[in-house]
C-alpha cells in the first residue's frame, strides 16, 4: 500500500518484480540502476547467494523528484524465483503495489511460467486483495533468443485477463523502461 | 480494526506525523538509544530520529521490513501468528523491533550503554502510543485529491514519459 506522507511532503510505492528463476528480474533492476544519472544514483541493494541467485530479495529504490510538491519514490523489489522459496516471495510481496510479472520466452520454460504465475494469483489473494483488479504488467522478457515462443502462444498461457504486456529483452535494455513506465501509471493511477 | 485490503494508499495527515515524530524523539531520549525508526510494512520509512548522519534509512527500511515478513512465514511453520518482537544483538549496535497494529514496525537502534529491559519496556509504551495513531490514520477518510490536488496524476504521467523511456 502506498504510502502518502502529508508532512514531508512524500509519496512511497513499491512495485515487485515477480516471475520463475532466471527469467531476469534482477536483470531488469541491474539495467534500470546503470542508467540511472550519476546525480540521483542510490545503491542497489541485493541479497543473493555467492552463485549470484537471488535468495531474499533485490531493492532499488527510485526517486522521481517533486511532482506538484510531493517528493515520489518507488520502491522496486526482485522476489527469488526458485520454487523451493515460495514462502519468501509472500515476504516481499507483503505492501505492494503493483507487479511485473516477468515471464521467460524460452520455450521450454512455460509450463514453470504458469505455474509461478497461478502462484502469484494465490499471495496477491493471501493479502486479502482481488487479483483479477491488482495493478500488474506482464513482459515476455529474452525476446531476442532463438528459442523464443510466439507471443500469440504465450498470450494464450499467460494473458487470459489481457493485462498491458511488454516485450523485453532486459539484458539488453529493450523494453526495460517500457515495462517500468506502464506500471508506474498503472500503480499511479490506482492512489 | 483491520485495514481494508482494497485500500491503495494511507495518507498520515500532518498532525499525526508531528505525534509520531514526538513518540520517535522520546524513546530516543529516554532510552538514550541511537536511532528509533517506523516503518510501514511494505518496507517504507514513515519516519524516523536520531543520528542525523544516518543517510542510509531507506535501505534500512526496505531489509527490517524484509526481515520481519521472513520472521512472519517462519511462525505460521511453527504455527504461531506472528512473534510480535524481534532483538538483533551485534557486538557494537543492537536493534529491537516491535509489530504495530499488522501494519506498522517499530524500530529502535540502541548500543551496549542501554539496557535491553529499558528498551522493552518503553518500547511496548510507544508501541501503544504508536497504535492510537495508527487507528486515527485507519479512519482517516480524507480524499486522496485533496491531499495530492486534481492533476497530480496527470503532472505525474508525465513524469513518468519523461524519465522512463529507453
Amino acid at each position: 500500500m502506498a504510502l502518502i506522507n502529508v508532512a514531508a511532503h512524500e509519496i512511497h510505492c513499491k512495485i515487485v518484480y515477480y516471475g520463475p528463476g532466471m527469467c531476469g528480474k534482477t536483470t531488469n533492476l541491474q539495467y534500470i540502476h546503470s542508467q540511472i544519472p550519476q546525480a540521483a544514483k542510490t545503491d542497489l541493494l541485493s541479497i543473493a547467494t555467492e552463485t549470484e541467485r537471488t535468495l531474499f530479495f533485490d531493492f532499488l529504490p527510485l526517486d522521481l523528484g517533486k511532482v506538484r510538491g510531493f517528493q515520489t519514490r518507488f520502491h522496486l523489489y526482485t522476489v527469488p524465483g526458485q520454487v523451493l522459496y515460495d514462502r519468501t516471495r509472500v515476504a516481499v510481496l507483503s505492501g505492494a503495489d503493483g507487479v511485473v510479472f516477468v515471464a521467460d520466452s524460452r520455450r521450454d520454460k512455460l509450463e514453470e511460467n504458469v505455474n509461478s504465475l497461478k502462484e502469484l494469483a494465490r499471495n496477491v489473494q493471501k493479502m486479502g486483495k482481488r487479483f483479477q483488479a491488482f495493478p500488474l504488467v506482464l513482459q515476455y522478457n529474452k525476446r531476442d533468443l532463438s528459442t523464443a515462443l510466439p507471443v500469440p502462444i504465450m498470450d494464450k498461457y499467460l494473458n487470459p485477463l489481457h493485462w498491458t504486456r511488454c516485450e523485453a529483452s532486459a539484458l539488453h535494455g529493450t523494453g526495460v523502461f517500457d515495462t517500468l513506465r506502464v506500471i508506474s501509471k498503472l500503480v499511479i493511477s490506482k492512489l | 480494526m483491520a485495514l481494508d485490503p482494497q485500500l491503495t494508499a494511507m495518507v498520515v495527515p500532518l498532525a499525526e506525523v508531528a505525534r509520531i515524530e514526538e513518540v520517535l524523539s522520546r524513546l530516543v531520549d529516554e532510552t538514550g538509544g541511537t536511532h528509533s525508526l517506523l516503518l510501514d510494512k511494505s518496507g517504507q520509512v514513515v519516519a524516523s530520529h536520531g543520528d542525523a548522519n544516518r543517510q542510509d534509512t531507506t535501505a534500512l527500511g526496505a531489509l527490517i521490513a524484509g526481515t520481519f515478513a521472513s520472521s512472519r512465514e517462519v511462525a505460521k511453520l511453527l504455527h504461531e501468528k506472528e512473534f510480535k518482537v524481534l532483538f538483533q544483538q551485534g557486538v557494537r549496535e543492537n536493534l529491537f523491533i516491535a509489530l504495530i497494529g499488522e501494519q506498522w514496525i517499530l524500530t529502535m537502534i540502541f548500543n551496549k550503554e542501554t539496557h535491553i529491559g529499558l528498551v522493552k519496556v518503553l518500547v511496548k509504551k510507544a508501541s501503544e502510543e504508536l497504535l492510537d495513531v495508527l487507528g486515527r490514520v485507519r479512519q482517516n477518510r480524507r480524499m486522496r485529491d485533496d491531499v495530492l490536488g486534481g492533476n497530480f496524476h496527470t503532472s505525474m504521467e508525465d513524469t513518468i514519459d519523461l524519465l522512463f523511456r529507453d
